[in-house]
């Protein structure tokens, strides 16, 4: 005992750096005579970097150990080094009458613990809430300071990304959501930490941590059961209030099934109609209209691909398989810097990646539509595959159209594959390919068809925990033709066609918990046939007529800087330069300056070489919004956004219709400019249960296209001639109050808003209506908006939607009169008179089989009526001479409630 | 592997309905509500010709509705005024009114129910001689084109239209006519009462216009002026066109222009966008109305050419006279039975045949009968006129 007293009080220097444990033991055994007992399997994680002089062996002990989990006990020569409790060599108050207990047993460790690789360790799958985690190279004690926290957020059960899910630290009050890839990187102080993660339609589960150094963890979250029947719009609930962002919209594909759709089917453009600030000219239209754009002003992305027709069968049916499909997001305000191109909004469809666990599929039969999906890992936990398909016999459907259209045919399809591989813990590739196609003929021999094809591929890297990179190239392609062979002689067949090949990466750098930066480039190479018309058939006499290809090169870089001045104040801050080329070869018209641009001012024309510039055009675009907390729940954003738009839908109709044209900006067209300021109030309430907001913007269109009167837009050589420079500016308020949880849950939505454009321009020719504004296609003042849902059980549950606007603007033939030798008609002033309001009301009802986990199959009924009153809303009105006289019609498509029921089973 | 199996039911009721829609905008202009129409232009040295109607609603069958009973004046920017006589059918007229080409002249119009209209006043625009009307032949006909040029490079902005005869015969040759006085009797038909030569015309019904503006040179070379189909009648024989040409001010060509972009279109179910043209007549009395026309002053200028057959392909032009067949009413038939029919009393008394010559068969001693045929394919004059035209000239 004395000598071990000794030894114990001999002072030993020691210097150890990164040190094992065999090294450490070694090293204090030489130096003290010490006998040491430990696990080497328990201890392999630990690295001791130590420098001491003239310290007993417990205080080099105390200081190696100091805030770890490890433990040391000296009873005589021995040490014992234990790891998660103490090791105690003396006997419990009153424990003589016991037996001695078992020292040996304790020597042991006996709780299991995850033990990791310490250097390049592999992820540890955090599953269950009560373990600890140990993140990052572990030391004797923990450095003061922060480290970062990074890793992805799956589903447990098909290993799919789960997106906006939030991560948060309730201490520090730090907290973020999953980007697209379910990834995440959080900077913490180092130490010990519970975060909490939250996420749409998942179980909240919390991880603890123990943070070292920079690490990884990987969470994986369970599927929320009931979340089924809830209407769950925000990924974070507090997230409409804590974001800097404004004007975002986020729903998943669950809570878009919930809305009552005309042929049953989930739509997820339907859905985005129903957002406040979101319009439609029409009801069986696909094109929408985002705060006073046009339809063509919506950049619509598809895994990152352009898709530059969403609609299948003149719009009944959106172009996105509701099957596959995993979550949208719109943003109408503040768009972020690495999307540009168009004016209005970004519309980001995401679809699900593959279950890396199991195969799983579904399929489904239905009167219109039949669908298919499989999914399932190529490899396991690493490669991944989801395909699905959708097509339609829905003939029969056409035969009850009006008279006008009942000898007509038409059908769809579309493919969707996604295949992603997770190559290791920094490189993931995604690969997506896209395919719709879409035939019709109305009552003629005219048929009509049109195609989108996409594919891309995506490699994603981790440089480390703070940087990573997503590299993309891919093709988007869209066509149409419409080809008639009714009569041999004049049988053509008209081609458009549009090729977009891209090149994008963007860089995402967390500098630290304040401070998110965001850069990169893109480059889109465009070719576009804007129209070839072609003899079909032997005996066609039809004259070839071809518009020259477009080409065209638009390129840009951005770089963003999210940054929080304060805990309470938080910017964002982005820059985006785009340079636009327009390319040869092409033959340019030149017109006399201070005169329209009319045939007879064709000066000369300029003829360029294959990919000579013709001309460019460039300038910065600008993206800013700031965020100031007043509260926990309540908060004001305020944000300013510049746009610019090179290439333009050309259509004089008030839709997206299958044969319109695109054009690029070329000398004789401007590219759109738009700015807009918008501000915003965001409250939450009941715990975030209820988000209500206001916003108010105010935007500006310079260079807005719209069309001569009896303009041609198909196959015109000189379209420049058949369009107008006008400037538009659109205004508005939206309020928003929305019940996320609950019996009763859902939204009610009211936007106020205003469109008009002006042309202004003396020397365009023509001054529509006089020079001043006049309200725009899509200018429908009041939207008024009602969707909710009543779980009176688990197993049954009612949905109501409501919708009403002002009807949108229309110009009238009033009268007809003699002129110039021949009878004309007489308009109004453009878009001086209106249709009359539309309302419609939609109802549901879900019933559920019971709720038992493990029984064969799962049985659902959703019985509704779509336009439950029967209004016969105006779709569009048009004007025909029968026998000298001119009547006005009125078109309705929905005009009589259509009941809907579906039969869900799953088995 | 997990299988979903949906069954979609769907019924519905029926897809899409149509219905009239007029709204009020609409019928309330056939409430007597309608606007002012004013057409024409003030010539300082030959004759102004205005035209005034009113719009008539959509549903109307009435092609035009002119306006009577308006006292129209042409004012200067002098203070001078000069009055237009009504001609009926809504035209006001004045021949060689002998104004100023330096003035700049308006149109005043006191409607019948009280109101002033007045239009902006314009300077005048003269038209430069034509240099040339001539036609090249195509493929599928004759296309017409004109020439002209300004040497003071002033005009710039032109208008044109035309008028055009041409000369076609009937299926068959009159000797004889129905005389209806004191009795039914067919008589020799007199020399210059023929009907199977005639001359019809057209006047252009689209809007002519061209501009040298982009132009260094007032010159415009081969406007095409009309097309004449190889299948047409016009040139089945010989054919003659007027071309009128008209100076314009830039207002004045942009207003037709619209005006002839605007047509007769109706906007289908994909709504194009035609609109209102605003013109340069205005209601003093109710600013607020709108008034339809574009009032434009100067003198213009014309020339005529003549297109032959000879000069064309051997094409085959289409005959309305194709169908034609040549009956034979006889007074009596079948002959000698006491049950006969009286084909002349029955047929060309009635006027449902025209007699074209007597019927007198080899070996017969009197007439029988008279060839004939249908009015249509006998009178010329049904389809035009056989007093023929002072300017035409015979190849």
């Amino acid at each position: 005992m004395v000598s071990a007293q000794d030894s114990a009080n001999k002072l030993i220097s020691v210097d150890f750096s990164q040190a094992k444990i065999e090294q450490f033991v070694s090293d204090l055994e030489s130096k003290t005579g010490y006998h040491f007992y430990y696990s080497p399997v328990q201890f392999d994680s630990l690295k001791v970097t130590l420098q001491a002089s003239n310290k007993t062996l417990g205080q080099v002990l105390d200081m190696a150990f100091a805030k770890t989990d490890f433990h040391y006990t000296i009873k005589d020569q021995f040490v014992f080094l234990t790891k998660g409790r103490r090791l105690y060599t003396d006997l419990a108050v009153g424990f003589f009458n016991a037996p001695a207990a078992n020292n040996e047993a304790e020597k042991q460790p006996t709780t299991a613990v995850d033990y990791a690789d310490e250097t390049e360790k592999k992820v540890a799958e955090a599953t269950t809430e009560n373990k600890i985690y140990e993140i990052g190279i572990k030391t004797n004690n923990i450095k003061s300071g922060t480290a970062t926290l990074a890793g992805y957020v799956r589903n447990i059960k098909t290993g799919e990304a789960i997106i906006g899910a939030s991560v948060f630290d309730p201490d520090s009050k730090v907290g973020l959501a999953t980007d697209q890839f379910g990834y995440y990187s959080l900077t913490l102080s180092r130490g010990r930490h519970t975060l909490l993660i939250r996420g749409l339609g998942m179980k909240d589960t919390r991880r603890r941590i123990i943070l070292y150094s920079d690490g990884k963890l990987n969470i994986e979250m369970q599927e929320q059961v009931t979340s089924l029947k809830e209407v769950q719009i925000s990924a974070e609930k507090v997230a409409n209030v804590r974001s800097v962002e404004m004007g975002v919209n986020k729903l998943d594909i669950k809570s878009i099934k919930q809305i009552p759709t005309a042929f049953g089917e989930a739509d997820v453009l339907k859905v985005v109609l129903t957002l406040p600030g979101v319009q439609t000219v029409g009801e069986a239209t696909t094109g929408f209209n985002v705060r006073g754009g046009s339809a063509d002003q919506n950049l619509i992305l598809l895994n990152d691909a352009t898709i530059y027709n969403p609609s299948h069968f003149f719009g009944f049916f959106s172009a996105f398989d509701p099957d596959i499909v995993k979550n949208i997001e719109l943003y109408k305000s503040t768009i972020p810097e690495k999307y540009g191109g168009r004016l209005s909004s970004v519309l980001d469809v995401t679809d699900r990646d593959g279950n890396t666990k199991k195969f799983t599929g579904s399929a489904g039969i239905g009167l219109l539509t039949s669908r298919l999906n499989i999914e399932g890992p190529i490899i396991k936990d690493k490669t991944s595959f989801i395909f699905g398909g959708r097509t339609t016999y829905s003939d029969w459907l056409l035969s009850l159209l009006p008279n006008a259209y009942k000898n007509s045919s038409a059908s769809f399809y579309d493919l969707n594959l996604g295949i992603t591989s997770q190559l290791d813990d920094k490189n993931t590739i995604y690969l997506m390919g896209y395919m719709s196609k879409d035939n019709f003929r109305l009552n003629s021999d005219t048929t009509y068809a049109y195609s989108n094809k996409n594919a891309n591929i995506k490699w994603k890297h981790n440089f480390n925990n703070k940087l990573y990179s997503v590299v993309l190239a891919g093709i988007d392609h869209y066509d149409y033709s419409i080809a008639s062979t009714e009569n041999p002689i004049d049988g053509y067949k008209l081609n458009f066609g549009i090729n977009q090949y891209n090149f994008k990466t963007d860089f995402n750098y967390y500098v630290n918990p304040k401070n998110t930066i965001d850069f990169g480039l893109s480059a889109i190479y465009y070719k576009l046939n804007p129209g070839n018309e072609q003899p079909d058939g032997a005996k066609s006499l039809v004259i070839p007529d071809v518009v020259a290809q477009e080409q065209a090169m638009e390129n840009a870089i951005y770089l963003g800087d999210k940054y929080d001045i304060t805990s309470d104040l938080s910017i964002s801050a982005g820059i985006r330069y785009s340079l636009y080329a327009y390319l040869g070869p092409q033959t340019v018209d030149h017109y006399a300056p201070n005169l329209p641009k009319e045939a007879v001012n064709v000066t000369d024309s300029t003829t360029y070489g294959k990919n000579k510039i013709i001309n460019t055009y460039s300038g910065p675009e600008l993206r800013l919004s700031a965020r100031y907390n007043i509260g926990d729940d309540m908060s004001v954003k305020a944000a300013y956004n510049s746009m610019r738009q090179y290439i333009h839908l050309v259509s004089n109709t008030t839709a997206i219709s299958p044969t319109d044209s695109y054009k690029l900006s070329d000398p004789n067209i401007k590219p759109q400019l738009g700015q807009q300021v918008s501000l915003g109030w965001y409250r939450n309430a009941k715990a975030n249960t209820i988000e209500t907001s206001i916003e108010v913007y105010y935007k500006t269109i310079a260079n807005y296209l719209d069309y001569r009167s009896g303009a041609t837009l198909l196959l015109n050589q000189h379209i420049e001639q058949d369009l107008i420079n006008t400037k538009g500016k659109a205004y508005g308020v939206e309020f928003l109050v929305r019940k996320t949880a609950g019996k009763l849950n859902g939204w009610i939505s009211y936007t106020y808003s205003r469109t008009f454009l002006r042309q202004d321009d003396p020397f365009a020719g023509e001054l529509i209506n006089g020079g001043d504004w006049y309200p725009a296609n899509y200018d429908k003042p009041h939207d008024f908006n009602f969707n909710g849902n009543y779980r009176f059980s688990h197993r049954f549950s009612v949905s109501l939607d409501v919708t009403y606007s002002t009807g949108r603007p229309i110009t009238l033939p009033i009268a007809k009169y003699e002129y110039g030798g021949s009878e004309r008609v007489f308009y109004s002033d453009r878009n001086a008179y209106r249709i009359p309001d539309y309302f419609r009301t939609d109802f549901s009802m879900n019933i559920e089989g019971n709720h038992k986990v493990h029984q064969l199959t799962h049985n659902s009924w959703s019985i509704g009526v779509y336009n439950l009153t029967g209004r016969a809303n105006a779709y569009s009105t048009f004007f025909s001479e029968q026998g000298g006289v001119i009547n006005g019609y009125q078109l309705s498509i929905f005009a009589k409630p259509i009941p809907f029921i579906n039969y869900n089973i799953r088995f | 592997m997990k299988k979903y199996l949906y069954i979609i039911l769907l019924f519905l009721a029926a897809l899409g309905c149509r219905k009239l829609y007029n709204p009020p905008v609409i019928t309330s202009s056939g409430n007597g509500k309608s606007y002012l129409v004013v057409e024409g232009m003030i010539s300082p040295r030959d004759s102004t010709i205005i035209r005034l109607s009113r719009t008539v609603p959509l549903s109307s069958t009435l092609g035009v509705r002119p306006e009577l009973g308006a006292s129209v004046s042409v004012i200067s920017d002098g203070g001078s005024s000069y009055v237009l006589h009504e001609t009926g059918n809504g035209y006001y007229t004045a021949f060689g009114l002998g104004l100023s080409e330096a003035g700049k002249y308006g149109l005043r119009i006191i409607t019948a129910e009280g109101k002033t209209y007045q239009s902006d006043l314009v300077p005048v625009k003269n038209s430069p001689p034509i240099d040339s009307v001539y036609y090249e032949v195509k493929t599928n006909g004759v296309q017409i084109y004109a020439d002209t040029h300004d040497p003071t490079n002033s005009t710039k902005y032109y208008r044109w239209d035309f008028n055009d005869t041409y000369i076609y015969q009937s299926a068959f040759y009159s000797f004889d006519y129905l005389s209806t006085s004191p009795f039914d009797t067919v008589l020799i038909r007199p020399r210059g009462n023929q009907v199977n030569t005639c001359w019809r015309g057209d006047q252009n019904t689209d809007i002519i216009l061209n501009s040298s503006a982009k132009l260094s040179r007032d010159i415009i070379t081969k406007n095409p002026i009309t097309f004449i189909p190889s299948t047409s009648e016009k040139i089945g024989n010989r054919y003659s066109i007027l071309v009128k040409q008209y100076g314009l001010t830039q207002d004045a060509f942009n207003y037709y222009q619209q005006l002839q972009k605007n047509t007769e279109q109706l906007g289908t179910i994909f709504d194009p966008q035609p609109s209102q043209i605003p013109g340069n007549v205005r209601c003093l009395t109710n600013p607020a109305e709108t008034v339809i026309g574009y009032i434009t002053a100067g003198n213009a200028t014309q020339a005529r050419i003549f297109i032959d057959i000879r000069n064309l392909p051997a094409w085959l032009p289409d005959n309305p006279y194709a169908g034609c067949r040549l009956d034979t009413d006889l007074f009596a038939r079948p002959e000698g039975t006491a049950d006969y029919l009286n084909e002349v009393q029955e047929y060309i008394y009635t006027g449902v045949h025209m007699p074209i010559a007597g019927y007198e068969p080899p070996g017969s001693t009197r007439v029988l009968g008279y060839t004939a045929s249908d009015p249509s394919c006998v009178d010329c004059t049904l389809r035009g006129t056989n007093e023929r035209p002072g300017f035409w000239t015979d190849q």
